[in-house]
């Protein structure tokens, strides 16, 4: 078809988080500050900023495969999280081509009082697909999980595995362009991760982009083909795999 | 696969771009209506999981109030039941609608936070969401609105294509209460006590349970009470009775008004909002 092929374009990029207190949530506490500062409303005053990205450039073309490096809080899920759309930068822009699949939180609309098959489809809204769509993979669906009849029951009564099962298989549901993943998300007992290795391998393969964020190094020279990193907000250069330790080193 | 393939997000630019990006919101949101009707679908779902009656039993506690109110005011008052009973039914049937869609909206978007932290789905969807859920209820009371119109008679001069209009007028307006509620209390958490307490204030104030003749002498009461609005124009003609042109003019008034300042604020706000959350 006539579509472009998918990528990933951020230039400039930063994102500024503006820090909420848990007392400033309070209207009683801002009535008050706007007093203080003698009416200067414009000013967000008091509103702390952390700056989560600063001057992210990338780029990433189908067949790219990018995996993330840094420490906690380095903006790994941040960055992953303003590439879904949720987060909106401050200064630059985002601009991605390409369905987009970001399966960063596997509980995501995940209700435990629904059955195995109402949260299948609840979470395959929400990822986009129509109704018609789910019901014609309900079935590749059902199977995949294992569920069997459980299917049909609360999802309350499920184990902990088995809630995995279903949430990784719903939300894999969808067929992406582009893969966002925080950290690579094989759940389950040994033979579900072997299946889920499988099903991974096969939505990256069908992605023409996949960015994974990862602490797991062997995990990344298996998936990824190039490799950044970020260390408080910064992103280095966007670097060949094989150069993997020397990014580390640095 | 029809849904949008390419997403551009870019920094602050001022205003213009500000109000295009949520007009642009708003018009997402329409393209995923269904969206919205499935998410509030499957809320209504879970709610009343397990019981028998589901929604009903609102439909069934609103029934038993609108006949205990009904019988009790009516002997108060000193007016037939024949007169009374629709009118309180229709009141409470359409006030809380009201008051759910207003309430609720405190938490449009709180209640969607893991939605909106990492996906690109409208704001928009969610504010739909809880009218959408506001309007199944509607459609489970409509039972006892059915009920008293046609064992009273009412059926044969009740205007429902006008009764219709009001129910747009007002939902049009209870939807950017919602939606407004929504964003503030996604930033303070106070809010939504705020707006309960003047939803229950303005339920009294509002000739709901009593009728709005008796209060002859004090008409702005009733006409610098938007609600009064908002309930007449779909009471009055499903009662047989004509709205006051004055009915609509301050409905359409609140509806423009109240829409573009709330527009305004979501265009300011509206890439804060996941931050508040």
């Amino acid at each position: 078809m006539s579509q472009p092929p998918a990528s990933i374009t951020c230039t400039d990029l930063t994102l500024r988080f503006p820090v909420y207190g848990v007392d400033a949530k309070s209207l009683k506490k801002a009535l008050a500050r706007v007093v203080a500062v003698g009416g200067q409303l414009g000013r967000h005053a008091g509103v702390t900023d952390v700056t989560a990205l600063q001057g992210v450039n990338l780029q990433l073309k189908a067949g790219d495969r990018l995996g993330l490096i840094g420490h906690n809080g380095s903006g790994k899920t941040t960055l992953l999280r303003a590439l879904s759309g949720a987060y909106e930068p401050d200064e630059g822009t985002i601009e991605v081509q390409g369905r987009i699949a970001a399966l960063l939180d596997l509980s995501l609309g995940i209700d435990a009082t629904a059955t195995g098959y109402e949260n299948i489809r609840l979470r395959g809204r929400i990822a986009g697909l129509s109704s018609r769509e789910i019901d014609e993979r309900m079935d590749e669906l059902a199977a995949f999980t294992g569920l069997g009849p459980f299917l049909a029951m609360p999802v309350k009564t499920y184990s902990a595995g088995m809630q995995a099962r279903l949430a990784f298989a719903a939300a894999t549901a969808v067929e992406a362009d582009v893969l966002l993943m925080d950290e690579w998300i094989a759940v389950g007992d040994a033979d579900f991760q072997k299946l889920a290795h499988k099903r991974l391998l096969k939505l990256v393969e069908r992605a023409g982009i996949l960015v994974l964020a990862s602490h797991e190094v062997s995990l990344l020279r298996l998936y990824c083909n190039k490799v950044m990193r970020l260390e408080g907000g910064v992103a280095s250069e966007v670097v060949d795999i094989r150069r993997l330790d020397e990014l580390m080193a640095a | 696969m029809d849904t949008a393939t390419h997403m551009l997000r870019t920094g602050q630019r001022g205003a213009l771009s500000q109000l295009q990006l949520a007009f642009r919101d708003l018009r997402n949101s329409f393209q995923r209506i269904g969206l919205a009707w499935s998410l509030a679908t499957h809320d209504v779902g879970s709610r009343y999981r397990g019981s028998i009656l589901g929604p009903f039993w609102i439909t069934l506690s609103m029934g038993l109030m609108v006949l205990g109110i009904g019988v009790v005011y009516a002997n108060l008052f000193h007016i037939s039941l024949q007169n009374f009973l629709p009118y309180v039914a229709l009141g409470i049937v359409f006030f809380g609608v009201m008051t759910g869609t207003i309430n609720e909206g405190c938490e449009t978007f709180v209640q969607a936070a893991g939605m909106l932290s990492q996906t690109s789905l409208p704001m928009f969807t969610f504010v739909w969401r809880t009218l959408f859920r506001n309007l199944i209820y509607l459609a489970h009371h409509l039972v006892i609105v059915v009920a008293v119109l046609a064992y009273y008679g009412y059926w044969r001069t009740a205007d429902p294509l006008v009764a219709l209009l009001g129910i747009a007028l007002m939902l049009l307006n209870a939807s950017w209460v919602s939606m407004l509620a929504g964003i503030a209390s996604a930033r303070f958490r106070d809010i939504p006590q705020i707006v309960v307490s003047v939803m229950q204030f303005a339920i009294f104030m509002t000739p709901v349970f009593w009728p709005a003749d008796k209060f002859d002498g004090h008409r702005e009461v009733l006409d610098f009470n938007p609600f009064y609005h908002l309930l007449q124009a779909v009471r009055a003609p499903l009662l047989g009775q004509a709205v006051a042109p004055l009915s609509y003019v301050v409905l359409v008034t609140m509806a423009l008004v109240g829409w573009s300042f709330t527009f305004a604020i979501f265009a300011r706000t509206r890439r804060r909002i996941v931050h508040y959350l």
